[in-house]
């Protein structure tokens, strides 16, 4: 404003313009290095993880130093040492089967709560919702004597299926669905499709970018998910690698064999991260996903 | 968090009698929330009510129990552990929470003053969350150890080692509090940040204009606008350090001599190591309803400050 009063090239120019100009204008060198700083100490870690994991045993690590050879030996220790394999594998079925069983059943009740009118439909929506005031640990008492009482010790579907019922899932696809125009609904209702059809043919295709936003956040919760598997495995053959981890954590192994067994359990969150690091960053802003 | 309320629909008036079309649509809606109901009911009503009935019993592991009304909760008043672990989470959530706020206010602030490379540290920044509780207490663990990393480095500079896990209850849930707030940040971060993005930029530069420096700018405008979100981050973040659990199992056991043993920590114990369900079920509900009480009083300062 005052600007446009001074004539250019005069000395009045008020201090604050340079400021307002500099903001479209340079690259602000000050809050790139602090951002880099806190970047330093937010993916380091992760990185002193694969070199310690790829550090022969019994190198010195403290003071950090890189090592004089690298070595896949702990890698290939771990991975072949007891249950390893096999605690991988459960851990991509827990995560694996319950993104798609999840995707699915909130899906559908997401598209009928949306578009579906039927007796009962709020009240048992809202009773959805009010679920997430109740914490997980609150209930799971109760939940691990209903499932020891089913005969869900030690089995997938005991470690799955009590996951299953998540109301944000729900509650994300409702909200999805909703703005969908119902003439698609009408439209295709009129040339004869039955409910299925529709499901299949126009609800999923529509709500992919959402499916796949949550698909992400269930397959992390799950694949990083600790207390629940801790107490429904009891074997070692059906732990998940966060008990696993966590187990070999309080074994006595060595520094180099526990950091090879941490970055194996997190490259995957890691090359999901990589892949769809501005859609999951996106999507927490737009929707308030909450892990 | 975001309204609820359903798009206008033109296409349906108002009393218009049910048509078999609307009725079949009804089958299957019914139909369609079946799955996930039944899921709900099973794995979440039933299991809610469990938690109270249970916590009213002696309930064992073989199954038999008998009704002792509110023994459990008497027991829970005069028990020195209960009350130890019930301090300690309070202890450690009046460290977290405000730490993880400030953390992630502040690295909200520095992306949104970012002009470039603005996606790469975004995400450089958010990484820790896609991981464990489990890893980031193993990362830790290599950090804080008595031999670990730091005390490496003073120990060459020839200052004594400080005991980040084995010292006294402030600095043991100092440490853990640190590491779940690094493991934690990411996501507040991203809320607050999508919070700074609505603010109008032409406010600031009105104040700017107005004289007033940085530091005026975000108390006097950023923050107000941003009340909403921030106290949305306060509770979630305080619910989240009530139910505290990965990072003590992996990084202190609840050691040293219970310094950290948390509430989910006793419900652990209790549960799963003397099978003591009723007891744990008790402990559960307590958990239950100091998070409800914590929200509710949030809320009550969040309507106070929008009046």
């Amino acid at each position: 404003m005052t600007a446009m009063l001074t004539r250019p090239g005069t000395e009045g120019r008020r201090a604050s313009e340079p400021t307002l100009r500099r903001r479209r204008s340079s690259i602000r060198p000050g809050t790139i290095l602090v951002a880099a700083v806190l970047a330093f100490g937010t993916v380091v870690p992760f990185l002193a993880v694969f070199i310690l994991a790829l550090s022969p045993e019994g190198a010195r690590t403290i003071p950090f130093q890189l090592p004089q050879e690298w070595t896949l030996d702990n890698l290939i220790a771990v991975l072949s040492a007891r249950n390893f394999l096999r605690w991988t594998a459960n851990t991509a079925i827990y995560s694996i089967v319950s993104v798609v069983l999840v995707l699915i059943t909130a899906a559908m009740a997401g598209y009928a709560f949306a578009k579906k009118r039927f007796p009962g439909r709020e009240i048992v929506f809202w009773s959805f919702l009010a679920t997430l005031m109740v914490p997980t640990q609150a209930t799971i008492i109760p939940l691990f004597v209903l499932v020891a009482k089913l005969e869900g010790i030690d089995t997938f579907w005991g470690l799955i299926v009590p996951t299953l019922a998540n109301s944000q899932a729900v509650f994300l696809m409702r909200q999805f669905i909703m703005g969908l125009p119902d003439e698609l609904f009408e439209a295709a209702k009129i040339d004869g499709a039955r409910e299925w059809t529709i499901f299949w043919r126009i609800v999923l295709p529509l709500t992919t970018p959402i499916l796949a936003t949550l698909g992400i956040f269930v397959f992390l919760w799950h694949w990083n998910d600790f207390l629940w598997p801790l107490i429904i495995a009891q074997t070692d053959e059906m732990r998940t690698l966060t008990v696993g981890l966590a187990s070999l954590n309080q074994e006595a192994v060595s520094q180099a064999r526990l950091m090879a067994a941490a970055a194996i359990t997190v490259i995957p969150c890691l090359l999901v991260f990589a892949v769809l690091q501005r859609y999951i960053v996106n999507s927490v802003a737009a929707s308030g996903i909450k892990g | 968090m975001t309204a609820t309320t359903a798009p206008p629909r033109p296409t349906r008036r108002a009393g218009r009698r049910p048509s078999a079309a609307t009725r079949s649509g009804m089958w299957a809606g019914i139909l369609f929330v079946l799955p996930m109901l039944v899921l709900f009911i099973i794995f979440r009503f039933v299991p809610s009510l469990g938690a109270v009935g249970m916590s009213l019993t002696d309930y064992q592991l073989s199954g038999d129990f008998s009704v002792v009304w509110f023994d459990n909760y008497a027991r829970m008043a005069g028990d020195e552990v209960f009350h130890g672990a019930l301090i300690t989470t309070l202890v450690y959530a009046a460290i977290y929470v405000p730490l993880v706020v400030v953390v992630s206010m502040a690295t909200a602030l520095v992306l949104n003053r970012l002009v470039w490379g603005t996606g790469f540290f975004r995400g450089a920044l958010f990484l820790p969350y896609v991981t464990s509780f489990v890893l980031a207490g193993v990362i830790w663990l290599w950090i804080f150890a008595t031999d670990g990393l730091i005390n490496g480095l003073i120990a060459d500079a020839g200052i004594d080692p400080y005991p980040f896990l084995t010292g006294n209850q402030l600095q043991v849930l100092t440490s853990l509090a640190v590491v779940s707030a690094w493991r934690g940040f990411g996501y507040s971060m991203l809320i607050l940040l999508a919070g700074l993005k609505n603010i109008p930029e032409d406010l600031l530069e009105a104040a700017t204009l107005d004289g007033a420096n940085a530091t005026q700018r975000f108390v006097r405008v950023t923050l107000p606008l941003l009340r909403p979100v921030v106290f949305f981050v306060l509770v979630i973040e305080t619910i989240a350090a009530f139910q505290v659990f990965d990072t003590i199992y992996v990084m202190t056991g609840g050691g040293p001599s219970r310094a950290s043993y948390s509430l989910v920590y006793a419900l652990y114990d209790q549960g799963f190591k003397f099978f003591d369900f009723g007891y744990a079920a008790a402990i559960g509900v307590a958990i239950f309803l100091i998070v409800f009480l914590i929200s509710l009083i949030q809320r009550g300062f969040l309507d106070r400050s929008n009046s």
